[in-house]
């Protein structure tokens, strides 16, 4: 390279702008050669341009991300039910058309409570899960059961009256409760409500086998009520000798089991231990057998192999609220021989317990009417009984410190007895009102049912009523008879008279085309009174139902009437409020000596000595 | 698809409901001719993303419903139904992705606008049944026969929704 120009000119002055800057050329000379190279050659010819092709693309270019839909994988959660287990329909009809035996039953509300051209509106009761019921499988399971008015009502289950929607809840509850105590008021329909939830268990293949345990004159009242509303259902009583016996429990494949109190103990005590059949339900019909949790009753109901427990009884409380303990201990909600407070208790009963009266729910049932009937003794009764009074009371005294309870009470009884019937003329005030009352019934159709607390009296009086085809019932009737004399009680025209003993029909009877009801005597208890009342003021009753409580004036009767009124609104108290602060409902001891003025001596005023409540015959 | 013994005619009830943070929750009933309860299976919540919401755009709902929640379900369901029943018409496009039937409870002023041809009586209501090849008239109307004439078909939605909303309370009350 060289440079350009010459280096030696001078540049010319740069007057035409007035400027202190002054350039001026420095002389710079390099010496250069070109040296000789092989490339100076190759850097003057011209390039040598080639074309060639490329293939396009195959997809469009894109300028942003991709996008293609995708199926996002679907996370799932399942529960499979149960296999429900099908029955043979009983062969009581034979429609060729399948589906019109599915049609819903005739409702029992009376039409003209419907107004006309208007149907009722629909309720579902809807299953829900319980408190205890944590996992979703165990929620989702309740959840996801149909509404029970659906489920029963014309579809699978064939009802044979339509529940009210009061045992539709209760049906629900139970359903859903491993440990239940149904403590409807008598006559709401505990029966009912449990035989349809034992029905909706093994349909729902929930349960397999179903031990009900109940008193044994029940025992009929269970079948023929199983028969009514669970038609399609095997059950098999335990019953007869042992070696039967024995084998009825071990019988494979029989859904469920009934069994009386007494031949459970019995039975459950010959079997090795741990060899017990396992059942999947536990039922106790008049759970207050159990009420005293040392008892062997108490005890082998706590022993038996099972994964539910309920407890039915219409009467809780019937002294105590310790009883309430002894039938959550065998509900298992308690620890064994926990003794829950007033508040545990309360708390555990909002879960457990599901309790409903006639007041809350039959608002339309027709009224119970007592009524007193306050009668003179005739003149032969007034001269034994006042005999009886005086001697016995001077026998009391000359007692001393001798005397205790069972004295006064064997006078009680002397003197009711005497209140009943004079033993030496026969002559009876109560008998005289009884017939004028029946005549009035008999004549118009009606029928009664008489209460008593003495058999001798019953057969006494059924010799003098035989006009109006009086029908006994009581603990002196062999079983098997009891059944068609409630049967013949029902159907016959020209029966209308039962006469019963509390022990006996007290319980479990449903007696609701009965429109009236007779206390001969009174009971020590007014909650055994009621349950005799409820016989016939149950559901289904048609009409309203009379109570006449015969009592003698001027006699023991009107001081023991008086106390059993104190006693029933204690009564009320305790299970309306959970009042625990009263010891007792029956008869206590300063009580009974307080009947006669006398001072309970041994200073056991709150023992109590009442007689023993009805037993089972 | 199991025919079934001659009493046998099983009903499937698929909703969905939506949470506003989760999304979607789907269910899947399956019960006997009578409602009885034999299977249920329930997807956990699926949200649509951004793009997808912005992409389907009013499709979105049919895509999730049917495409991806109902055709899993019945997918996964091990006890199948003789028909699907939708409870919103969204879910009628699922009887493109399976085999089985589907169905959606026509309200009682659609009838007389349906064509008869595509509709189908099954208990107290009548239904919509989805053009696809699982579609076999004479079967499908005999089987229906089955199920009462009382029988209340939107009741098991209630079912379904009720569960789902227990699934996700209970997933809720876990996460928190």
């Amino acid at each position: 390279m060289s440079e350009s120009g010459d280096p030696t000119s001078v540049p010319p002055a740069e007057t035409s702008e007035p400027s202190e800057i002054v350039c001026q050329s420095i002389p710079f000379g390099v010496a250069t050669d070109i040296y000789q190279a092989g490339v100076n050659g190759a850097l003057q010819r011209s390039p040598r341009m080639e074309a060639q092709a490329l293939a396009l693309l195959s997809r469009t270019a894109t300028l942003g991300p991709s996008w293609k839909p995708q199926r996002a994988r679907v996370t799932t959660f399942g529960i499979t039910f149960p296999e429900a287990i099908t029955f043979l329909k009983p062969k009581t009809e034979e429609k060729p058309e399948r589906l019109e035996s599915i049609l819903p039953p005739e409702p029992v509300v009376p039409v003209e409570e419907v107004s006309a051209g208007e149907a009722p509106p629909k309720k579902a009761t809807r299953i829900k899960p319980p408190k205890d019921a944590l996992t979703i499988e165990d929620r989702l399971f309740y959840v996801l059961q149909p509404p029970l008015e659906t489920w029963l009502r014309g579809q699978e289950l064939i009802m044979p009256f339509e529940p009210f929607p009061y045992q539709y809840e209760g049906i629900a509850w139970l359903f859903a409760h491993d440990s239940a105590l149904l403590a409807d008021e008598m006559g709401l329909g505990k029966t009912m409500q449990t035989i349809t939830a034992i029905r909706l268990m093994v349909r729902s293949g929930q349960v397999r086998r179903v031990l009900l345990v109940c008193p044994k004159p029940l025992l009929p009242n269970w079948q023929r009520e199983f028969r009514t509303w669970a038609e399609e259902l095997p059950f098999v009583v335990v019953e007869g000798e042992t070696e039967r016996r024995r084998l009825t429990w071990q019988m494979p494949g029989v859904p469920i089991l009934i069994a009386n109190y007494e031949s459970l103990v019995r039975d459950f005590a010959s079997f090795p231990e741990g060899e017990f059949p396992k059942f999947d339900l536990v039922v106790l019909d008049e759970a207050q057998r159990i009420k005293n949790r040392d008892s062997r009753t108490a005890e082998t109901a706590r022993a038996l192999p099972r994964r539910r427990s309920w407890a039915l009884t219409g009467t809780p409380i019937e002294n105590r609220p310790e009883e309430m303990g002894a039938l959550f201990e065998f509900m298992e909600i308690i620890p064994k021989g926990g003794s829950p407070d007033l508040k545990q208790l309360q708390s555990l009963s909002r879960d457990f317990v599901l309790r409903r009266t006639k007041d809350l729910v039959m608002k339309d049932m027709p009224p119970r009417l007592d009524r007193n009937a306050i009668l003179e003794l005739s003149p032969a009764q007034r001269f034994a009984y006042d005999k009886a009074e005086k001697e016995g009371v001077i026998h009391l005294n000359e007692l001393g410190d001798q005397i205790s309870v069972q004295h006064v009470f064997e006078l009680v009884l002397r003197l009711k007895q005497i209140s009943n019937w004079d033993p030496l003329t026969g002559e009876s005030a109560k008998l005289e009102s009884l017939c004028a009352d029946m005549e009035e019934i008999a004549a118009s159709g009606g029928k009664a049912i008489l209460f008593s607390q003495w058999t001798r009296s019953l057969d006494w009086l059924y010799e003098r009523t035989k006009q109006y085809g009086t029908l006994v019932y009581h603990g002196g009737v062999p079983t098997k008879q009891r059944e068609p004399i409630l049967a013949k009680f029902k159907e016959d025209p020209d029966s209308h008279l039962i006469l019963m003993s509390y022990g006996t029909g007290a319980v479990g009877l449903n007696l609701q085309f009965a429109g009236y009801v007779f206390l001969f005597d009174r009971w020590w208890n007014p909650a055994i009174e009621d349950q005799a009342i409820n016989r016939a003021h149950r559901i289904g009753c048609k009409s309203q139902v009379i109570v006449t409580k015969y009592i003698s004036k001027d006699t023991i009767e009107e001081r023991i009437d008086r106390v059993l009124n104190e006693k029933r609104e204690l009564f009320a108290a305790i299970l309306g409020e959970g009042d625990n602060t009263r010891p007792s409902l029956s008869l206590n001891a300063s009580e009974i000596f307080g009947l006669f003025d006398l001072k309970a001596r041994q200073g056991k005023g709150t023992r109590n000595i009442g007689p023993k409540p009805p037993a089972a015959a | 698809m199991s025919s079934g013994g001659n009493q046998d005619f099983r009903l499937g009830f698929l909703t969905a409901v939506e949470d506003a943070e989760r999304g979607f929750v789907g269910g899947l009933l399956v019960t006997n001719r009578f409602g009885r309860p034999l299977e249920f299976q329930c997807t956990a919540p699926v949200k649509p993303n951004r793009t997808q919401q912005i992409l389907y755009g009013p499709t979105l709902r049919p895509f999730v419903l049917a495409e991806l929640i109902g055709k899993t379900l019945v997918e996964k369901i091990g006890v199948k139904p003789h028909i699907v029943l939708g409870e919103t018409r969204e879910l009628l496009e699922l009887g493109s992705w399976v085999d089985i039937p589907v169905a959606s409870i026509l309200a009682a002023t659609e009838v007389s606008d349906a064509n008869p041809e595509d509709t189908l009586p099954i208990g107290s209501a009548t239904v919509l049944v989805a053009a696809n090849d699982g579609w076999d008239r004479e079967t499908l109307n005999k089987q229906s026969r089955l199920i009462p004439k009382d029988a209340d078909l939107l009741e098991p939605f209630e079912r379904v929704r009720e569960a789902l909303k227990e699934t996700l309370r209970i997933s809720l009350n876990r996460a928190s």
